[in-house]
């Protein structure tokens, strides 16, 4: 088969494999569906070789003109559909599609034809993908792939000829081939099946393993989440210590508003726990219960420890782009009020630390409405406190420690009343007498607490947190530890705490009978364990591009999709209500008479609508004619003999690439013949058939004789000639 | 083709009494069928002159020969009205002019005034007389011919005037067999009188006519006009080609295509005839001032511009 007709018969399998895409997938009106249907198969036969055929539709050939118009009406017909017949954006966008698919079917002649066919087949599998989940569709792109990859074969390979473009009249004749390879051999044959399983493979592949939606297979920590520690249950003394050094990414925390934020120190809470056994930590109050979602998709946080009215202050706004951890918890400046996010069900247990009801497997977003607390003004004096056996219970416990211990806690309070002073005399004592390191040996100690207190005096957040705890305790101040991140890393490029592993970090919760639960930190201020440097800075810049991707790229999902169709649907629904309302008050006169027509049509008067149809026709009638016979435009664009000319032209600059291509190019003061003396003095094998193709050239380009199709043959023939002859020699 | 035979038998004919000089001949005819007046500039004895008359010979029409002297009036050549006693009034007695094919010889020979009497007559295809105008003969071609080599005692033509010629040409020597054949022909009779016209100067009117309808084509019209605009913006010219320089150059590219039986010119056409077309309508620059008005300089000088100007494909 040549490769015109094969790459004619493969673009109307391509349009035919979207065809049937969108037949099978929307639900098309029958006549589209007949007419798309015909004009695919009439199409197909007529490129088979199917001669009567070919004749028949060779004499209803239309001139460029009319096809225009055409598609001019059916433009139009797409705003009737959209506005009116379907409303909808999707199927008058396919009814639109099909409707210039059988239109370039039939006006399949120049190279741009083609390309056009490729782009309407090419939004019709993807509509008919956009369309449907079946499986029957995979058939049909299968289908789609292998005809697109014999398309753009011999699309590239009728270009790559050297007469250029098919020229317009000569359809299939004249088809140029490679080094006068015309039919298609076996082996190209099984090479563009290869390349189209080999492009398969390589989709599928694709498919499976670039990260999509949010999630992917060789993203790190997913499936299983980053592992942490300190927000399980238990909480064993020394288990933060090892992350200290760990850089990995937890979480970004991004403040529209910073004031009132103390920005060197901001912390993250996660969990808090409330007994010490002498080794480890664990929360007895870890029941949860799910929190009321208000309408926004919006959960608010009931503080039921929280008796006292909370003093007021600044509430801080964070959004928190979480990356996926191996616990439920959710981080949030204290105290949390509202969260809100893309969640199904938000829990919280009585110390307000806030849980999903199971560890995410993706990274997350939320924002989260945090007051925090203040001292109330009350709590600076003595107050005397009386609390429930049960919150005693749990905030007083303490395990079995040395007297040495209680004599050290009695000993920092000794002159302090209230307990807000306690706790900062505490707070003050810790930071100052210990020294803090890393350098712990992980080895089972049984005393953990005391060891620090007394013989090491060398510990982390978790070892200060513990001792003022406890301390706190054996003064009789209620007193939790809490875990969570102490975000330092501000970067000023996207306005976000970058928070780390070895941010993770334990404080203390003191409890002062007007303001509740109050942050405190006994661990002092350390120096940063990386100095900033300009590496820094460059990371910095690095990872806010990385937020704005995941931001813009990633998490645009599905339902941001189907956010975007909702609004593009309302406002086409706007845009014709209102077109209607300027159309209507416009042409109010027309609309009166087109009503009054379709009254008539719908009473069933075949008079005025035959009569009103003949006339319609006869408008598009006159208008066609018009175009075609362009009685405004004298100069016709289309007369033959430029046409010829073009054609003429086009094989002789092909006969000049191909001789200059032998190492003997035109010089640019030579005319056609003198070139032709040239090529006959140092190529001799070609003289024949450039003379013979000058000849012509000059006829057709320069006279006014327009040149029979055996002459245009012949200049093509010698043209093939000329490409098969060896080199001149040098 | 009738006409293409036609034309091709009036050359044929030329060509049995000048040997060797088919491109001259070529030339010639070109004139004629472009309605333009021909200057032969060379030595003498080369054949101008036969040339001339075996054209008028091979037309069958009138063929009137001036020698031009320096007391050559202008009434000499137009003619003269003078008194006829029986109508009681001045009668115009037409001069040499009056002919289809006239031969101005030696035309640098005589004065300005006379000189200029003949170009107006060439241009204007009239002329006025005791204020009658008196329209010429169709067809009208002067062939003109001048000798370069003498200084004494001419009154070599300005440029201005020069530009009524559609082309200069030079014969040349004929090559040594050629001049052979010319000694061995038998010298009683004059060549170019044994010539039997072969057509008349309806067919030549005719001819001319169908000249006319020769296709230039748009991309050869901006070829011919670069070429023009080239002369005058060239260092080496102090005069460029006029727009009755580019006007005869397409003319004459036309009658070309015609001779050589096309009906489109070609860019060979116009290339070809540039030298002979525009060489003796520029003014060579001083500073290249060789030799004065030299015809071998400002052809060679022609040739190379014409080179310069790309060719369209």
């Amino acid at each position: 088969m040549p490769f015109n007709q094969a790459l004619r018969l493969s673009s109307v399998l391509l349009a035919a494999a979207a065809f049937i895409g969108l037949a099978l997938g929307t639900n098309l009106p029958e006549w589209l569906l007949l007419l798309t249907g015909s004009s695919l198969i009439v199409t197909l036969l007529r490129t088979l070789g199917v001669d009567r055929l070919r004749r028949v539709l060779d004499r209803i050939r239309l001139s460029t003109a009319a096809w225009n118009v055409l598609t001019v009406i059916a433009f139009a017909g797409f705003w009737v559909d959209l506005l009116w017949v379907s409303a909808d954006l999707l199927p008058a966008g396919v009814h639109f599609l099909l409707i210039l698919m059988v239109i370039k079917l039939f006006n399949l002649d120049q190279r741009r034809d083609y390309l056009h066919l490729y782009a309407i087949s090419l939004m019709a599998i993807l509509g008919s993908a956009a369309s449907t989940t079946d499986l029957w569709y995979l058939p049909v792109f299968l289908a789609y792939l292998l005809m697109g990859v014999w398309t753009l074969l011999l699309y590239q390979l009728t270009k790559e000829s050297d007469a250029g473009p098919t020229p317009p009249s000569l359809p299939d004749k004249s088809a140029l081939v490679l080094r006068g390879r015309e039919e298609i051999t076996p082996e190209l044959f099984w090479l563009a099946n290869g390349l189209a399983v080999g492009a398969l493979c390589l989709t599928v592949l694709i498919f499976f393993t670039i990260p999509r939606v949010s999630a992917g297979f060789g993203q790190k920590g997913s499936g299983e989440g980053l592992r942490t520690s300190g927000f399980s249950e238990t909480v064993d003394l020394g288990m933060i210590g090892p992350i200290k050094r760990d850089p990995g990414i937890v979480m970004r925390v991004e403040l529209p508003d910073r004031t009132g934020v103390q920005m060197d120190r901001f912390y993250l809470r996660g969990m808090a726990y409330d007994r010490y056994d002498g080794k480890s930590w664990t929360t007895r109050l870890s029941h949860r219960r799910a929190l009321a979602e208000s309408p926004a998709g919006t959960f608010t946080v009931r503080h039921a420890s929280a008796r006292s009215p909370r003093p007021l202050g600044q509430i801080i706004r964070q959004t928190i782009l979480l990356e996926a951890l191996d616990t439920a918890v959710l981080f949030a400046a204290p105290y949390p009020e509202s969260i809100s996010g893309q969640f199904l069900a938000i829990q919280s247990d009585p110390t307000g630390a806030i849980y999903l009801p199971f560890p995410a497997s993706a990274r997350l977003e939320y924002t989260v409405y945090s007051r925090p607390a203040a001292v109330a003004s009350a709590d600076l004096q003595f107050q005397p406190a009386l609390y429930t056996e049960v919150f005693a219970q749990h905030f007083l416990q303490l395990p079995e420690s040395s007297e040495r211990v209680g004599a050290l806690a009695q000993e920092i309070t000794r002159s302090k009343t209230s307990a807000y002073e306690k706790a900062q005399a505490i707070e003050a004592y810790l930071s100052r007498n210990y020294r803090y390191s890393l350098d712990i040996s992980p080895a089972v100690q049984t005393r953990p607490l005391e060891e620090f207190l007394f013989e090491r005096k060398t510990g982390y957040c978790e070892h200060y947190a513990t001792a003022m705890v406890v301390l706190l305790r054996n003064v009789g101040v209620p007193a939790r530890l809490v875990t969570g991140f102490l975000a330092t890393e501000w970067n000023e490029y996207g306005n976000y705490y970058l928070v780390r592993q070895r941010d993770a970090h334990a404080w203390v919760e003191v409890h002062l009978p007007h303001s509740g639960w109050v942050t405190m930190d006994p661990t002092p201020a350390v120096s940063e364990t990386v100095g900033d440097s300009q590496w820094f800075a460059l990371s910095r810049v690095v990872d806010t591009l990385r937020l704005r991707w995941n931001r813009f790229f990633v998490q645009y999902n599905a339902a941001d999709q189907l956010a975007v169709v909702r609004g593009l649907k309302e406002g086409t629904t706007v845009v014709r209500d209102r077109a209607w309302s300027s159309f209507s008050s416009l042409l109010a006169p027309a609309g009166d008479l087109a009503g009054r027509i379709l009254r008539h049509v719908a009473e069933g008067n075949v008079r005025l609508m035959t009569g009103f149809l003949s006339f319609v026709v006869l408008g598009v009638g006159l208008v066609v004619w018009l175009m075609q016979r362009k009685p405004w435009d004298r100069r016709r664009r289309t007369d033959p003999i430029s046409r010829e000319r073009a054609i003429i032209a086009q094989i002789y600059h092909g006969v000049l690439r191909q001789i200059a291509r032998n190492g003997i190019p035109k010089p640019r003061n030579a005319t056609p013949r003198e070139f032709l003396q040239l090529v006959q003095q140092q190529w001799a094998a070609a003289g024949e058939s450039v003379s013979t193709i000058t000849e012509l050239y000059c006829r057709g380009r320069f006279g006014k004789v327009i040149l029979t199709q055996q002459e245009i043959d012949l200049a093509y023939h010698n043209l093939r000639q000329l490409t098969l002859l060896d080199p001149p020699l040098r | 083709m009738k006409s293409t035979q036609l034309v091709s038998s009036i050359q044929e004919n030329i060509a049995r009494v000048i040997k060797g000089k088919s491109k001259v001949i070529e030339l010639t005819v070109v004139s004629l069928l472009a309605r333009g007046h021909l200057l032969l500039e060379d030595v003498p004895g080369v054949g101008k002159t036969t040339l001339a008359h075996s054209l008028a010979r091979s037309l069958d029409c009138s063929f009137k020969r001036i020698q031009f002297t320096s007391d050559l009036l202008p009434s000499d050549i137009v003619g003269v009205s003078v008194f006829n006693r029986q109508k009681q009034g001045f009668e115009f007695v037409p001069g040499p002019i009056f002919a289809n094919i006239v031969l101005a010889d030696e035309i640098n020979r005589t004065t300005p005034k006379t000189q200029s009497s003949l170009l107006e007559a060439m241009s204007e295809a009239q002329i006025s007389v005791d204020n009658q105008t008196h329209p010429l003969h169709q067809p009208f071609m002067v062939i003109a011919t001048q000798n370069p080599a003498e200084y004494h005692g001419t009154f070599p033509l300005p440029e201005s005037q020069l530009d009524r010629f559609l082309m200069r040409v030079q014969i040349g020597y004929p090559s040594p067999e050629e001049e052979r054949k010319v000694l061995e022909r038998p010298q009683s009779l004059h060549p170019a009188e044994a010539l039997q016209p072969v057509a008349t100067a309806q067919d030549v009117l005719a001819l001319q006519q169908q000249v006319d309808d020769v296709l230039m084509e748009d991309s050869l019209m901006e070829y011919l006009l670069a070429i023009v605009l080239a002369t005058r913006q060239s260092d080496l010219l102090s005069l460029g080609v006029s727009t009755r320089g580019a006007l005869a150059l397409s003319r004459a590219a036309k009658a070309l295509a015609f001779v050589r039986g096309r009906a489109y010119c070609l860019p060979d056409d116009i290339k070809e005839l540039a030298p002979a077309v525009l060489s003796h309508r520029i003014m060579v620059s001083r500073s290249q001032g060789l030799r004065h008005r030299s015809f071998e300089q400002s052809e060679q000088i022609i040739q190379d511009l014409v080179e310069s100007v790309p060719v369209p494909v």
